[in-house]
């Protein structure tokens, strides 16, 4: 695949160096001629240049691009870059980086973000894995946010609780996609029984959130 | 593009042979299409407006979609209007997204 | 009239200053405390330290629907998404944004908001915007019998032809959009923020605007 990277920060040249070991064909643009100069990877090309203008995500190809990821430093920058992206070149995969939690409510189609990636939004979320019981925790999004990943790890009062996954009652738009129980994954099978602390991984999409809570959780717990 | 030459030459009504038929479109290559307004949807995206267009020519049909609007003013059903960007695939035919448009009496 | 000014500099002083003496109601913000010093011992306007595409920070300063918004940080980009905030998620209907590249301006400029692209800007060119008829003719001949006024279109004045506003005493003698300035013919039909200079006498804009402002009938 042909992707762009706009920003040869830390973060950019990290993902440059591993997207082009995997055999992708690679730019990167960055406005900072020092920064640029930094990059040293086998196989990435590098556009010298402001990727607010056309011109230079022109020059960097953007025409026949797949991917574009705005991974600057500064999230007006993200945004402009994926709006032009789409706008511009008809980008067909936008990803943006937020880098103020704050912004992030803007970082989707009405800039031309497809997947907008909050690094303070994973880690609350690994933490809340790690160390929360009888709550959902969001994971992550996919599919232009209408899909999101999510899990429960089952507290002592769940009404899930020695039922078996058929006979749970989870809406139509939920996947179970595993069990995680003592260091082991469980494939959902429909005739599992749950147990409590049994971390259930859910793939949701619409808006079944609240009936998913109802059915892992109850309807006292958040 | 200059839409302004070709209206200064003759009649006010552009030639439908100056621009290219919405079905010979390839995509994400800038070009400028005209068509009639058949369609307009004003659809909330993540609760902010959107502007759907749909505009067909002898050919088809393409969408334009203005982001941030719930109308343009001019741009009714009905209206001929000339539509200037690149257009994008998409599961219900080609977009154009925020395109450059001109009306058309 | 209610108006936040986002961006404290040279310009956004200037205005706030100018539009403070006009009785309008004025809040300006500024992600930095000490460019509020800017606006001089006087300016008895609302100041607000903070971010102005910061939904919180917006709704501090009092945001409606029925306030004008001018965007005139020293960030491009930053202004395109305080116009846009304003617009999209407060419903504002008068809103400006300068735009330092010219470039760049015509890009922004398809996404519907009224951007001023000058280096070389006057207050007066982000004043147009908000305050269409007020503002000073830029052209006046010898005798004054005849100027030439800026004015921006916005939906009532959409669809009609140039034509509607052409008599022996008002031309349009130049229309911009998105980017593109021309002597337009009078066929062209005018469109929701294009910036047209007319020559005109003074009773005959009066007249102009009186007309582009009214509501139009039906379609043939």
């Amino acid at each position: 695949m042909k992707i762009i990277i706009a920003g040869a920060g830390s973060v950019g040249r990290y993902m440059a160096e591993q997207l082009s070991s995997t055999g992708n064909e690679v730019t990167l643009i960055d406005s900072d001629a020092n920064a640029i100069s930094r990059v040293n990877i086998a196989g990435v090309t590098v556009t010298l240049g402001d990727a607010c203008e056309v011109d230079t995500l022109s020059k960097a190809g953007l025409s026949n691009a797949d991917v574009v990821a705005a991974v600057t430093g500064d999230d007006e920058d993200n945004l402009v870059i994926s709006l032009l992206a789409k706008q511009e070149f008809a980008v067909p995969r936008v990803v943006a980086r937020v880098n103020n939690p704050n912004n992030e409510w803007m970082f989707n189609e009405m800039w031309g973000v497809d997947v907008a990636v909050s690094t303070p939004h994973l880690l609350t979320a690994m933490v809340e894995e790690a160390v929360s019981i009888g709550s959902l925790v969001r994971i992550m999004k996919f599919e232009h946010g209408k899909a999101q990943l999510a899990e429960v790890t089952l507290a002592a009062g769940s009404p899930a609780i020695g039922t078996r996954i058929a006979d749970l009652g989870l809406p139509r738009e939920t996947t179970v996609v595993a069990i995680m129980r003592d260091g082991h994954v469980l494939s959902p099978q429909a005739d599992i029984p749950l147990h409590q602390g049994d971390e259930v991984v859910v793939l949701l999409t619409g808006d079944v959130e609240q009936d998913v809570r109802r059915v892992l959780i109850g309807n006292s717990a958040s | 593009m200059n839409i302004f030459r070709r209206q200064r030459s003759d009649s006010p009504v552009v030639e439908e042979s100056v621009y290219p038929l919405i079905a010979s479109l390839t995509p994400r290559s800038k070009t400028a299409i005209r068509g009639r307004v058949v369609r307009i949807v004003r659809q909330p995206t993540q609760g902010l407006p959107t502007l759907l267009v749909r505009i067909e020519d002898a050919s088809g049909a393409a969408t334009a979609v203005w982001l941030g609007r719930r109308s343009i003013g001019g741009l009714d059903l009905g209206r001929t209007v000339v539509i200037e960007g690149v257009p994008m695939t998409s599961a219900t035919g080609l977009r154009f997204l925020n395109p450059a448009y001109t009306l058309l009496p | 009239m209610h108006m936040i000014i986002v961006g404290c500099g040279r310009v956004g002083s200037t205005i706030a200053r100018e539009l403070q003496s006009q009785g309008h109601e004025i809040v300006v913000i500024d992600r930095n405390k000490d460019a509020f010093r800017r606006l001089g011992e006087d300016f008895i306007g609302r100041k607000v330290a903070g971010i102005g595409f910061d939904r919180a920070v917006l709704e501090e300063a009092g945001i409606t629907p029925d306030s004008a918004v001018m965007a005139v940080t020293s960030g491009d980009n930053s202004n395109i998404m305080i116009a846009r905030v304003a617009r999209e998620m407060f419903g504002v209907q008068r809103v400006a944004a300068r735009i330092y590249d010219p470039k760049r301006a015509a890009i922004y400029q398809r996404l519907g908001i009224a951007t001023v692209a000058t280096v070389a800007w006057t207050s007066n060119q982000i004043l147009n915007i908000v305050f269409p008829q007020q503002s000073s003719p830029t052209w006046t001949n010898p005798t004054s019998s005849h100027f030439i006024y800026e004015r921006h279109i916005h939906a009532s004045g959409a669809g009609r032809a140039i034509d509607e506003f052409t008599t022996e005493e008002c031309r349009v003698v130049l229309l911009g959009r998105n980017g593109v300035t021309q002597i337009p013919p009078t066929t062209v039909l005018l469109q929701d923020g294009d910036v047209l200079h007319v020559l005109a006498t003074s009773a005959a804009i009066a007249m102009f605007d009186h007309a582009v402002t009214a509501h139009q009938g039906s379609h043939s």
